[in-house]
């Protein structure tokens, strides 16, 4: 293609000056009508109006305007045409290369967002799970502390109730003593006396 | 008065027919694949350049004679 | 200008009354007038035109329309000559111009450029050797008048050679009559039927010839398309040997 045009060869300026030699010529040939060109008038007498000037002068027009109208507006059309061409090409790459880059974003950030969600939901999880085992230990804790108290608690019941039961004898034990004392004066040996009334507090006391 | 408005008549009607021809099958040739408008129009206008001329130059000659 | 278009009414008048009533055409002088004119309006349209050039889109109005005749030359040239037609476009651009304008010249005026047999067959004849000169770039000189001479045939048969030859030489020169009878005939049988039909109304006044004016008009555009069509195809027989040589066989046969 390009070995066509270099090719061409022609430079305008023989085509001009080809071109207005021709035109010359043909005002000369239609012009003054020389001798040669006499065989038109028999064309003419047949019926075919021809007049060979106009036609030379034509082409020499012809060979003008053509280069004149290429230059003047056919090559920047055509220059304009393939730029435009080539703009929108471009255009509609950039907008396909645009389009491609926000598709990557878009599944990235959706990546992102359910990486996010499974962490959040996973924390949560374990927090969940963390609570729930603190409150089992704390529960358990709390019943064995209970548990402990009570324990003590009971056996310090226990404790005050032999003491009190202790201190019910020994007080009753004199209380009676005292009693028998009275009733009996002195007939009763001490001694022996409180030996009974152990052995019947025993008896009660096993009873009980 | 000679026979040339004659002549000519029955040229246009030759010719007439021969277009009506191109026509018709162009026509059809259409109408079965519209897809290939582009591609019938072009051949089928270079036949009807043809035919017709066929049309001008008895028109010329014809013309010529009545003279 | 006044003077100047004065000069050319008057040449026309003149040639006129030389050859009576005989659609003859403007002489030289009236020729040119009208060529210059047409060229102006060509010369002008392109320039207000190309004030609408840009890299965008085109909104001037006769940026458009000059871009979908481009573009359907173009495509014209693409489609017949193949890939390399592109570098006619401008010769088929120029042919279409002046024949479109000078062809609508002739709906207006009483005659007009493409009215006239020596302008058209001046035409053809660039059309016509334009081909040849395409031709014998393509294949060389040698290969192109081969082309004329046919196949190759052997033996006896050899005799047939020289008589295609000399027939596919006539058929060269009857393209230039074929093409510049065309544009002729139509455009100047266009204005015979007008005045014909102008005269069935003188009586009433009714001028019948204005009303070929719609068909006029599509013989314009048809007459032109018609040249331009010829002349691409013209070329691409000539010069689709240029890319391969298998699509040159395909063709031949």
């Amino acid at each position: 293609m390009s070995s066509a045009n270099n090719s061409k060869g022609v430079p305008y300026i023989l085509k001009l000056v080809i071109g207005l030699v021709l035109m010359f010529g043909g005002m000369y040939l239609s012009v003054q009508k020389p001798e040669f060109m006499s065989f038109q008038e028999s064309l003419e007498k047949s019926g075919i109006p021809l007049d060979l000037g106009k036609t030379v002068a034509i082409i020499g027009v012809f060979l003008i305007l053509t280069p004149l109208l290429d230059l003047f507006f056919f090559k920047p059309l055509q220059e304009s045409i393939t730029n435009r061409t080539t703009e929108l090409e471009g255009t509609f790459t950039e907008a396909e290369n645009l389009r491609s880059e926000m598709t990557r974003m878009k599944t990235e950030y959706e990546d992102r967002l359910a990486r996010t969600e499974a962490e959040a939901r996973e924390q949560i999880q374990s927090q969940i799970k963390e609570a729930q085992d603190l409150k089992k230990q704390l529960m358990a804790d709390a019943q064995a502390k209970a548990d402990q108290l009570r324990k003590e608690a009971e056996v310090e019941i226990a404790n005050q109730k032999k003491q009190a039961l202790t201190e019910l004898r020994v007080h009753v034990a004199t209380l009676s003593l005292q009693a028998t004392e009275k009733i009996l004066q002195a007939n009763v040996d001490t001694d022996r006396n409180r030996k009974l009334i152990d052995d019947f507090l025993t008896t009660v006391e096993a009873k009980n | 008065m000679n026979g040339t408005p004659f002549a000519l008549g029955l040229a246009a009607l030759g010719v007439a027919i021969g277009l009506g021809l191109i026509g018709s099958a162009a026509m059809s040739g259409m109408a079965r694949q519209p897809e290939a408008i582009g591609k019938i129009q072009t051949p089928m206008l270079i036949a009807l350049a043809f035919v017709e001329l066929v049309f001008l130059l008895t028109l010329f000659l014809g013309l010529n004679m009545v003279k | 200008m006044g003077d100047l278009l004065h000069l050319g009414t008057t040449l026309l008048a003149e040639g006129g009354a030389e050859h009576g009533a005989a659609h003859h055409g403007a002489n030289f002088v009236g020729l040119m007038v009208y060529l210059v004119a047409i060229i102006g309006v060509v010369v002008y349209l392109l320039a207000d035109a190309k004030k609408g050039l840009n890299n965008r889109y085109f909104t001037r109005w006769t940026t458009q329309r000059l871009e979908q005749l481009y573009l359907f030359v173009e495509n014209m040239a693409v489609g017949i000559i193949g890939a390399h037609g592109r570098k006619y476009i401008p010769m088929v651009m120029t042919l279409w111009l002046l024949i479109f304008f000078g062809n609508l010249t002739a709906l207006f005026f009483a005659t007009s450029p493409t009215a006239d047999l020596s302008f058209n067959l001046g035409l053809a004849l660039i059309a016509v050797f334009y081909v040849q000169w395409e031709g014998m770039r393509a294949n060389g000189v040698g290969g192109h008048f081969k082309h004329f001479a046919g196949p190759k045939l052997s033996g006896a048969l050899m005799i047939l050679t020289p008589m295609i030859f000399i027939i596919e030489l006539v058929s060269e020169m009857m393209k230039n009559l074929s093409l510049s009878l065309r544009l002729y005939g139509n455009i100047d049988g266009g204005h015979k039927a007008a005045e014909a039909m102008n005269e069935l109304g003188k009586s009433a006044y009714v001028p019948f010839g204005a009303f070929l004016m719609p068909l006029k008009l599509m013989t314009c555009v048809v007459q032109a398309l018609i040249f331009t069509l010829l002349f691409c195809v013209y070329l691409s027989l000539v010069t689709h040997a240029d890319h391969g040589d298998a699509h040159g066989e395909a063709h031949a046969h």
